[in-house]
């Protein structure tokens, strides 16, 4: 009998360690430590949602109703009562909470009570248009803070990089909703270039809505139309908006990539190719940039979390209708259903963009699963 | 060696350039197009709106608003925002007549009080909904028992507390059996939300419809269809050939409806004319601001909502359930405050005119209203009297200061109600005869707190569910009722039922009036301010009044825009 080669062995039969018999080799793969890292990574995201749900769970309920805020001024407190109890609010909290978990295994996130609609219908709806606006923004911080920050590493030191250091605090320092102001004050009011806001102009709007299965995503949905015009419509209205969240994380993105970058132009390979006669953007972009984007990577995805905060107030200010946006408005009428949903969303969203990012960084650098 | 893999062409150890350098030539090339397209678009024109074009869409008219639909299910809601679009999508049988609180038929031919407990509809021959369903009595019983039926958290079905059944003896008469004699209230709500006539073909008897099945089925009996519907984004409307209710033919054929959250963003588009009206809400500062532009009309007028404060009977000083409980000395600490406010100071400082004083609990401009506490307290001429006061709590021997522990709420009455508050107190403190204690609580805690007579004087608002006195007294002064003040007044209660039996249009409206008086005596509650209604249109547009009344409602179809 011949025995197979083991998985994981080389093709031409050569092993690194002793011979193992079938199925070692996917012994090895699951003990190996990067399996065993990103594996406990993956786990903890689920406890990561629920300890988030449960939080959101209790807090809601301990600030007040969707019932009394909608009818504290027109109802008895025993029609009042009646609501309540037709909602099911009046049931023991643990037991609205085990049966939210149990709707929540199910994939199922219930309806919202103020406007009526299925969670999920709401997650789908406004969550393409959030996704369009954090795409926006982080071309915007990419295509802002990575060459600003080279720029600034270039002239360490020098007034370049004094005055975009000074604009990088600026960035990240000022208030998303505030810089949104400005933008519109001096863009669309002041100059009249841009839209005040809005996803789009009202045309195209309807054009959109019309269209057969839309995706939510405008300008993808825009290319569909084969309408140039509401393509250039639903450009017009992205720029504000992604300028206001983008240059929060521009700031951000200018500081690590300077920083890093300085501390590669120091490194010895770099200097060894310095002394080679290698110099000025070669150096820079063969030699120095890419360890040195390595970290700003790994903040990038980190900042997901940033983003979707920003874009709650991004979205108000631009009425840009994604869920932050509908967060804002659900958590104002305490509407436990759609404001558990949402965040249910964004958690999950953080926590797997986490887990990437840990994973890319275990992959990149040995040192970090141990 | 390695070998090159198949149909690569290139050298087994590729030169050190040439790899990423097509890659990064292929990114900057992608960047490139792409910042020029975004500067292509920001170069375009601010008006190219894309999409939809022609002379129909250059005419539709867009409205913004602030509020937010519920449901589009009648038996699903009972505020603002859905309320907008239902008055213009569905039609009662009844319905007042723009700038009047009188009903007058809509579907119904006649509806008439045919014995003590019963009303009988006729409708007009040859209903038909949008979608070519035949609208009939069994469509109307259909309706009412639903809303009894579902009785939905969100919905109205608590103003058909009167009605007891409904019957469709042929298709055309529909009767309505009622549990108290000679109810003349029931017209006012047959022209509400709750008496909205719905499609029972495709309506279902027991549960709310979602929005986006209501918009397919196409029920509309209103003036206007849903033609593209994207909840509180943006909805656009249609004139429905099938309407047959007393607003006639649209003037305009197409409505857009925008939905914003900010109302500065709603303020910047009329301004920029973007949209062209906006129908609820823009800031007093807003208003003032665009008054002066150019291009754009402020029309307004006294609204239907009213502001008051409201004295706990129980927590008030000298309440109930007061260690020192003394009904004179609590009554005379009501009169007091009640001589020492200065409404008018309230209007003009706080809210620049745009709301105007109120003396008694009915607005003006609604049939009964009479200024009960005009007549009674201050200057008797609308001012306040630090001496009037001063004497009713000297004359119960009351020792001043007081102390009053005053509510207030921001995010349910607007910020506006900081200022509104904190001029209160200066007023009343400014007597010297009171000392207050000024608090704000948000809404969620307040609506609980203060029917848990935890708050001993605190403000609220009211809009009325129709324009009839009675939803201004019978909510406030009957026994029981959801103000939770306290107040019962057997005599009072008494006058109530009468007006809301009395089939004499005089005589119940003397009946109203002595109801404001003998109220305005005791203060359960204090009438503050009457709101105003305030509506923003583009100079284009026109069959908006400049001065609005209380009963004025926006109506699309009277709006005609060019």
């Amino acid at each position: 009998m011949t025995l197979a080669p083991p998985l994981g062995g080389r093709r031409d039969g050569r092993t690194d360690g002793p011979r193992r018999g079938p199925g070692s080799g996917a012994r090895a793969v699951l003990r190996s430590p990067l399996v065993r890292y990103l594996a406990v990574r993956l786990l903890l995201v689920l406890p990561t949602v629920l300890l988030l749900l449960t939080a959101v769970f209790f807090l809601m309920r301990a600030t007040g109703d969707p019932v009394t805020t909608a009818f504290a001024d027109r109802l008895t407190p025993a029609q009042l009562q009646q609501k309540l109890h037709a909602a099911g609010y009046d049931r023991p909290l643990f037991t609205q909470y085990l049966d939210y978990l149990r709707q929540v295994a199910t994939g199922d996130f219930g309806r919202t009570a103020t406007d009526n609609r299925a969670v999920t219908e709401v997650l789908r709806t406004y969550g393409a248009a959030t996704l369009e606006l954090a795409c926006w923004a982080l071309l915007v911080a990419v295509a802002v803070g990575v060459p600003l920050g080279a720029l600034a590493a270039r002239y360490r030191d020098r007034a370049p990089d004094a005055v975009l250091r000074l604009a990088a605090v600026l960035g990240y320092a000022t208030p998303v909703f505030f810089v949104g102001l400005l933008l519109k004050l001096v863009f669309a009011v002041g100059l009249g270039w841009l839209p005040v806001a809005g996803r789009a102009s009202i045309g195209t709007e309807l054009r959109l809505q019309d269209l057969s299965d839309p995706t939510g995503l405008y300008l993808l949905d825009a290319l569909r139309s084969g309408d140039g015009a509401a393509v250039a419509d639903v450009l017009r209205h992205s720029v504000l908006p992604a300028l206001a969240l983008g240059l929060l994380l521009a700031g951000v993105l200018l500081r690590l990539v300077r920083t890093h970058l300085i501390a590669t132009l120091d490194a010895e390979y770099v200097e060894a190719a310095r002394s080679r006669g290698v110099g000025g953007l070669r150096l820079l972009s063969r030699h120095a940039a890419r360890p040195a984007l390595v970290p700003v990577v790994t903040v990038l995805g980190l900042q997901v979390a940033g983003l979707l905060g920003g874009a709650v107030l991004t979205e108000t200010t631009f009425e840009w209708k994604g869920l932050g946006y509908q967060l804002a408005h659900y958590l104002t009428a305490r509407d436990f259903a759609a404001v558990q949903g949402i965040v249910a969303l964004f958690a999950v969203v953080v926590a797997v963009v986490n887990f990437l990012v840990d994973a890319l960084a275990a992959l990149i650098d040995p040192r970090v699963r141990y | 060696m390695l070998n090159p893999p198949a149909g690569n062409g290139s050298s087994a150890i590729p030169a050190p350039a040439s790899g990423p350098a097509p890659a990064r030539r292929r990114l900057a090339a992608l960047a490139l197009s792409a910042a020029v397209l975004v500067t292509a678009a920001a170069c375009t024109s601010a008006k190219s709106g894309g999409g939809s074009s022609g002379d129909a869409a250059a005419r539709a008219l867009t409205i913004g608003t602030t509020d937010q639909v519920v449901s589009l299910d009648p038996a699903g809601s009972w505020d603002a925002g859905s309320g907008t679009i239902a008055d213009e999508v569905y039609a009662a049988l009844v319905s007042a007549p723009n700038g009047t609180s009188d009903v007058a038929p809509n579907l119904a031919e006649s509806v008439k009080l045919t014995a003590p407990n019963q009303y009988t509809a006729v409708l007009k021959p040859g209903l038909k909904f949008a979608n070519g369903h035949d609208l009939t009595s069994s469509d109307v019983k259909f309706s009412f028992e639903r809303q009894l039926r579902i009785a939905d958290k969100n919905g109205p079905s608590s103003l058909l507390y009167d009605l007891d059944s409904v019957a469709a003896p042929d298709p055309l008469t529909v009767v309505f059996t009622l549990k108290s004699p000679n109810d003349s209230l029931f017209p006012q709500v047959l022209s509400t939300g709750a008496g909205s006539v719905l499609d029972e073909e495709v309506f279902p008897a027991d549960k709310i419809l979602d929005d986006d099945a209501v918009v397919k089925a196409r029920p509309w009996n209103g003036p206007y269809g849903i033609t593209s519907y994207a909840k509180n984004s943006l909805v656009a409307f249609e004139a429905n050939s099938a309407y047959r209710g007393q607003l006639g033919t649209p003037k305009t054929a197409q409505v857009r409806l925008k939905y914003y959250t900010d109302p500065n963003n709603l303020k910047l588009d009329v301004q920029q004319g973007a949209i062209d009206a906006v129908y609820r809400t823009l800031p007093i500062a807003d208003l003032q601001d665009l008054s002066g532009k150019p291009g754009v009309s402020v029309h307004t007028g006294s609204g239907n909502g009213i502001r008051y404060l409201v004295f706990d009977f129980k927590s008030q000083p000298y309440g109930s359930a007061t260690a020192e409980a003394d009904p004179a000395k609590a009554l005379a600490v009501r009169q007091a405050v009640a001589h020492s406010v200065d409404r008018a100071q309230l209007a003009s400082q706080v809210y620049k005119g745009t709301f105007e004083p109120l003396y008694t609990s009915v607005p003006d401009g609604i049939t009964g209203a009479t200024p009960s506490y005009r007549k009674l307290y201050g200057d008797k001429n609308g001012g306040p009297s630090k001496d009037a006061a001063a004497a009713v709590l000297a004359a119960a021997g009351v020792q001043t200061p007081v102390t009053l522990h005053l509510q207030y709420n921001t995010d349910h009455y607007g910020s506006s109600s900081a200022d509104e508050y904190a001029l209160l107190k200066t007023q009343l403190e400014g007597t010297g005869l009171f000392k207050v204690d000024l608090q704000s609580t948000e809404w969620a805690q307040y609506g609980k707190d203060r029917v848990a007579d935890l708050y001993p004087l605190y403000q609220l608002g009211w809009y009325a569910d129709y324009l009839d006195a009675d939803n201004y007294i019978g909510t406030f002064f009957v026994p029981d009722s959801w103000v939770h003040s306290g107040y019962a007044d057997p005599a009072v209660a008494a006058l109530i039922k009468q007006e809301q039996t009395e089939t004499d249009p005089a005589a119940r409206t003397k009946q109203i009036e002595q109801v404001q008086d003998a109220a305005a005596a005791q203060v359960p509650l204090l009438p503050l301010l009457q709101g105003s209604t305030a509506i923003v249109t583009r100079s284009d547009v026109r069959g908006v009044p400049d001065k609005l009344n209380s009963a004025y409602r926006f109506r699309w179809a009277e709006i005609s825009k060019g």
